[in-house]
């Protein structure tokens, strides 16, 4: 009878315990979340009165230095750039965007001519929306996408929203650092060979997402924001691997700007594409190419 | 590991009744042939035809080579090992004999620590089906920490780790020296939090159902010699081969040659048992040889009477750093992907030249470095009894212990990648 009083004793003290533990669990999980949050939405520069918004993937992202931007424009810049985000996600992007920063006037929006091609960049790149969770259209995304326990592990335990791009991002935000890490050289001759044995990824075009594509930009427009569609330079070498069907990708660009009013196209190609040593990889710019298409870019809009 | 099972029980049926010596020999020669066929066969069998057709082409006669196509069961080498030991303790009368089929085969596929140890004996964990298991709180907290320790270890240490070691051990000749240097520390964490973090998830598991598993590892980083090293480093195993193997060959009551032979058997087995490659083989030889080295170094030292230096703080921390390095370039061997590999790193660490190479994301080697000084740090503590994970009382304030844990979980959730297997499954 004694031995059962006791052990009733310990079990209570141990729920009390394990309750209180609960808590602490969760007070920490919030904070950590709001903390990371916070640290990324100054990275992106979500919730801020900024005037221009650059919009792309990691192309974009090392393609064009905003601190320079905002340094000889002496205006506001959000840089929301993810890795490997498909046409549905940069609408989502451009959704966020509009809902956060009132008083953008400009889109910068990223444009390549894989951008249409469904396969091939990423599969699972919803995962990246998982800290925005606590925003409605992005939950019923992640909902659409996710498998029903990884949404709800992630629903639940908010510290598993983020990886370590993200971890870093926020970090980035805080520090305010926003600089292109990728140093290096285009390695050519394995860029050839890779072309050469068909292992690059292909430009395959789709109706659907050329009609998610021009309902973003009607969007954007319908707001009264104007949009560059930017061509950050995409190696040369590797534009060449199906140079048809790239030309025509340049075409559809070329006529979506004289579809709109308020559409520029601007293709960098021409001017840089050629050069192997501002690359680091067969899409991304390395710091010196970045440097450099970011000075044409600001010329630009300097006129 | 149902055949398996199935074999020792009946086996062990044979020896325990046999009414002579030769009987039980020849019940035990059964249970020991057919236990191993199976793992030499899907573990051994590809590494031989191998070893053979690579010795007769270097002799200019060419074998047609027919290898199999199997896939190697998960486990296998952990499954065979303990039930094993019921049919070698059954043998040598350390334990009654089991009457239920049942039970036999609960204890060798018992599931927390069925994949990757530690390798339990008939005369620990057989015993315990035996006993009533009823809900004990206390116990279930005790289990519950330990299996969040280990899960910490191994999904935020060792697979970060596995971001920069798995690319530099994978192309080793892309790499310069100093990048293959920190390759070969961050394998060396890796390897213990991956292996030891599974253990200790096993033995927290197991304990939250009311078992006890025996401790597998106990800080063999900061071990003084080799001999201690092993003593520290997957316990289970080495005590294995200890019990079943070294002792029976005679140990060390034996002359000196035999004595060193005996040695280097178990200490080849245990490179074979961890894998059917030479890297192995060679990783278990170059313990061996660490073995007899510190052996006739301690030997020489006491000759010239320099036993007060040995007692020495600092020259215990010296020889701690030292196996230190020891253990780490043996690691070399294992982890290499072919024998060869091994020396091209080995030559390319020791030209001392060329730049450190960051990783492919800074951040994962960054944090890699101060989990790695997080795990140092831990484990100082543990060795200087400030805290304990193994479910004695710590001295630290009960609130700072939650807290520690609730870290733990909150950096599981937002460092945890799920998705890498253990190392250890491939044994």
């Amino acid at each position: 009878m004694i031995k059962k009083e006791i052990k009733n004793k310990l079990l209570k003290d141990y729920l009390k315990k394990g309750f209180l533990f609960l808590l602490l669990l969760i007070v920490l999980d919030n904070g950590v979340n709001y903390f990371l949050l916070n640290g990324l939405y100054r990275y992106y520069g979500l919730y801020n009165d900024n005037e221009i918004a650059l919009v792309g993937h990691s192309h974009l992202m090392l393609g064009i230095d905003k601190v320079q931007m905002e340094k000889k424009l002496d205006v506001k810049v959000s840089k929301y750039t993810r890795e490997g985000v498909n046409i549905v996600e940069r609408d989502l992007m451009i959704d966020q965007l509009l809902k956060s920063n009132q008083q953008l006037k400009l889109v910068v929006y990223a444009v390549d001519a894989w951008m249409f091609t469904g396969e091939g960049l990423s599969e699972n790149s919803y995962k990246q929306f998982y800290p925005f969770m606590g925003e409605k259209t992005i939950n019923n995304y992640v909902f659409e996408n996710a498998a029903f326990g990884d949404f709800w592990q992630h629903q639940i335990i908010k510290s598993s929203r983020y990886n370590e791009g993200l971890v870093s991002g926020s970090f980035r935000g805080y520090l305010k650092s926003w600089d292109n890490l990728k140093v290096g050289v285009l390695d050519t001759v394995a860029l050839n060979s890779d072309i050469k044995k068909g292992d690059f990824r292909k430009i395959v075009s789709t109706k659907e997402n050329r009609k998610i594509f021009e309902n973003t930009l009607k969007k954007i427009t319908q707001k009264n924001i104007n949009i560059i569609l930017l061509y950050v330079p995409t190696s040369s070498i590797y534009n060449n691997a199906e140079i048809g069907k790239f030309n025509s990708e340049i075409t559809y660009f070329k006529g979506i700007e004289s579809k709109f009013s308020n559409i520029k196209f601007l293709d960098y190609n021409e001017l840089y594409s050629t050069n192997a040593s501002l690359f680091y990889d067969r899409i991304h710019l390395n710091p010196e190419g970045q440097k450099l298409v970011t000075g044409s870019f600001i010329e630009y809009l300097k006129k | 590991m149902f055949g398996v099972s199935v074999l020792n029980f009946f086996c062990g049926k044979k020896i325990f009744y046999a009414a002579t010596k030769k009987g039980k020999q020849k019940w035990f020669a059964t249970a020991l042939m057919f236990s191993l066929l199976p793992l030499f066969y899907f573990k051994y069998a590809n590494f031989f035809i191998d070893s053979f057709s690579n010795l007769a082409s270097f002799f200019d006669v060419h074998a047609n080579k027919y290898t199999l196509n199997v896939i190697l069961p998960v486990g296998i080498s952990f499954f065979t090992f303990q039930a094993l030991s019921y049919s070698i303790d059954i043998y040598r009368n350390r334990v009654g004999v089991e009457t239920s089929l049942v039970r036999f085969t609960t204890y060798v596929a018992f599931f927390p620590q069925l994949v990757a140890g530690p390798i339990e004996r008939s005369t620990n964990l057989l015993q315990q089906f035996y006993e009533e298991h009823e809900f004990d709180i206390k116990r279930f907290v005790e289990g519950a920490k330990l299996f969040i320790w280990g899960l910490f270890k191994k999904i935020v240490i060792a697979d970060r780790l596995s971001v920069y070691s798995d690319s530099v051990f994978n192309n080793p000749e892309a790499h310069s020296s100093p990048t293959l240097i920190v390759a070969t520390v961050f394998f060396t964490f890796q390897i213990y939090c991956d292996f030891s973090g599974y253990s200790d998830m096993a033995i927290g598991s197991a304990r939250m159902l009311g078992f006890r598993l025996m401790q597998n590892f106990n800080l063999p980083y900061l071990s003084i010699s080799i001999g201690e090293f092993w003593k520290r480093w997957h316990i289970s195993l080495s005590t294995w081969f200890s019990d079943y193997v070294y002792i029976p060959l005679g140990g060390n009551r034996v002359s000196i040659s035999r004595w060193v032979f005996n040695i280097l058997v178990v200490f080849l087995l245990s490179g074979l048992w961890h894998g059917a490659n030479w890297t192995f083989v060679i990783w278990g030889a170059l313990h061996a040889f660490y073995y007899f080295i510190e052996f006739i170094g301690k030997k020489t030292l006491v000759l010239i009477g320099a036993e007060d230096v040995m007692k020495k703080g600092y020259y215990k921390f010296f020889k701690i750093i030292i196996v230190f390095i020891l253990v780490c370039f043996a690691w070399i061997f294992f982890r290499a992907n072919s024998v060869s590999d091994a020396f091209l790193i080995i030559t390319k660490i020791v030209s001392f030249s060329g730049q450190l190479w960051t990783g492919g994301s800074s951040v994962t080697t960054l944090l890699s470095v101060l989990l790695i000084l997080f795990l140092i740090g831990v484990q100082i503590l543990q060795f200087n009894n400030k805290v304990s994970i193994y479910f004695s009382k710590t001295q630290l304030p009960s609130y700072v212990e939650w807290l520690s844990y609730a870290f733990l979980l909150i950096t599981i959730a937002l460092f945890g990648m799920s998705s890498n297997a253990f190392i250890y499954f491939q044994f």
